[in-house]
């Protein structure tokens, strides 16, 4: 019973304002005539329409697919790079430079050299996803695997385990909360690249579709389209946070009773 | 000087000198001490002397400037096998991602030991200590004394001959730690550890030791090595009580003290 009050409040105190906000817009847009702010009422029906769920397997589906496999490569390549150079005091120096130019480069702007290099499918969409992810990744990976504790470090060379050990039993789980610091910023990133990689030369997925409805003055679809990518990347931000939660119980765990 | 292998540890002309910004630093001066088999040695001294500086070297985390070190007749290359170490920090030194069963595993990886044995070696490591219920918890779940508890017991679980303990019981309340001390007392005499121990707590070093080095100066040497002739097995309240007691300890004091 206790428990259940404490739930109400807590979605009572995150809820209020977007309750609230909904509410001011379907009020305010109710009776508006201008072509660019159609009435909220409007959106909500075309929203059912197109995405209850006639238009998710066109649209949605793609977009998700590109965002998971690019993203899942990136995490390989980033956390895989990252643990070896992070590992290596040289490697980590010779190419941090190097690592630091390319992620300065704003991710979306590599988007027309994949285009140039691989044309304009799927193959062109997951490569500049991935590309554009890993960096966050590979350099958070890194900066954990780098600098373990050092009493941690000495302990597990007491234990006489091999380089590779300490590598994998103690460096990279050290660094598992500043790599998911990585990871988050990552699919972030991600989920930017796979709308804006949509932008050119497709007809599917949610870019595509938001931009192909504006450019034919389809106001009330391009709004759907705005708001489903808002819904989805706030699921896609609760998924993360509740897979971080479970991975690093412990380190919550810890910092709770610090 | 001869490396008689009924020594756990000899300690040959050891200096030490680290670079600082200031120029180099020498923190010991030609060392010599030698550890007995089964015996067990504190090692105690002002703070900063260079207790934890030579405690490393003896376990092969770092290496000496001059001088050599053997651990039963073999010149250290790195951590030696069959020696336990506790360092100073032990909060910091339980994997906080690793259970408390797992942590306590983790030395045996090399063991070359099976899976059921690893967890029996667990079991009764845990045992050992007075933590049989505790393998599933995670390390900051636990107080102060039982981390320390989790940490001698992760050392016996490897069975090792030699056990080198830094300040093990600098921060836990004073009932925690005559239990602790007698915990190690139990321990060395269950499986026949010799024992090294650094600590700044001189009545604990009388209480647990055969034997004890005073270390002096800057740089340091050993000032002296004082005999503990208390019977063992000993207790918290007999062995504090015995005319010896008082006497060694008033005696260590004034040498840490430079008072004679
Ligand atoms: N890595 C290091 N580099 C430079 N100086 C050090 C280093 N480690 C210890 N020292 C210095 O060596 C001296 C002895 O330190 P330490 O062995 O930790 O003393 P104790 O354990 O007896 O308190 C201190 O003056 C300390 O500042
Ligand atoms: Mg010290």
């Amino acid at each position: 019973m206790r428990r259940a009050w404490r739930w109400v409040i807590a979605i009572a105190v995150a809820g209020w304002l977007p309750v609230f906000f909904i509410a001011w817009w379907w009020h305010a847009s109710a009776n508006s005539k201008n072509p660019y702010f159609p009435p909220l009422s409007k959106i909500w029906t075309e929203f059912k329409a197109n995405w209850i769920f006639t238009l998710v397997p066109v649209h949605v589906v793609p977009s998700l697919i590109n965002l998971f496999v690019g993203f899942a490569i990136a995490i390989v390549l980033g956390i895989g790079a990252g643990t070896l150079l992070g590992a290596s005091r040289t490697g980590a120096r010779y190419t941090e430079p190097l690592i630091d130019f390319i992620r300065s480069i704003p991710p979306v702007a590599l988007v027309p050299i994949f285009i140039l290099l691989l044309g304009l499918d799927a193959k062109m969409r997951i490569a500049s996803i991935a590309f554009s992810a890993t960096f966050p990744i590979l350099l958070a990976t890194i900066e954990g695997v780098r600098h373990t504790n050092p009493v941690l470090l000495e302990t597990a060379q007491t234990f006489r385990l091999t380089n590779q050990q300490i590598l994998w039993r103690v460096r990279v789980p050290y660094a598992k909360p500043t790599i998911f610091a990585g990871l988050q910023v990552g699919l972030q990133i991600a989920f930017v690249v796979t709308i804006a990689s949509e932008y050119l030369g497709s007809g599917f997925g949610l870019g595509a579709f938001t931009l192909n409805a504006t450019d034919s003055f389809l106001i009330v679809d391009a709004w759907t389209g705005v708001i489903l990518l808002g819904v989805l990347g706030y699921a896609l931000s609760l998924v993360f946070d509740a897979v971080e939660r479970v991975s690093l119980r412990w380190y919550y765990g810890q910092k709770k009773l610090a | 000087m001869e490396k008689s292998v009924n020594n756990a540890i000899t300690i040959d002309s050891v200096s030490m000198e680290y670079q600082t910004a200031g120029g180099t630093k020498r923190v010991l001066h030609d060392v010599s001490y030698q550890v007995s088999e089964g015996h067990f040695v504190s090692i105690v001294g002002p703070s900063g002397v260079g207790k934890t500086t030579l405690l490393r070297l003896l376990t092969g985390l770092a290496t000496p400037t001059n001088g050599s070190i053997a651990v039963r007749g073999q010149e250290l290359h790195g951590p030696p096998q069959g020696m336990a170490v506790v360092l100073q920090d032990y909060t910091r030194s339980l994997m906080p991602w690793l259970t408390v069963a797992k942590n306590i595993a983790l030395p045996l990886k090399r063991s070359g030991l099976s899976k059921s044995e690893v967890a029996e070696r667990v079991m009764s490591s845990l045992e050992e200590v007075g933590l049989s219920g505790s393998g599933r918890s995670y390390p900051w779940q636990l107080s102060g004394g039982m981390q320390q508890r989790v940490s001698i017991a992760r050392a016996i679980a490897s069975r090792p001959s030699i056990l080198v303990m830094d300040e093990p019981f600098a921060s836990v309340d004073a009932q925690t730690r005559f239990d602790l001390e007698d915990l190690v007392l139990k321990v060395r005499a269950d499986f026949d550890i010799t024992t090294l121990m650094v600590t700044h707590d001189i009545d604990e070093a009388v209480y647990l030791s055969d034997e004890i080095v005073v270390l002096r100066g800057s740089p340091a040497e050993v000032r002296e090595v004082v005999s503990i002739n208390i019977p063992f097995p000993r207790s918290q309240v007999a062995s504090r009580n015995d005319p010896q007691f008082a006497h060694l300890r008033t005696r260590v004091y004034a040498l840490v003290r430079g008072l004679e």
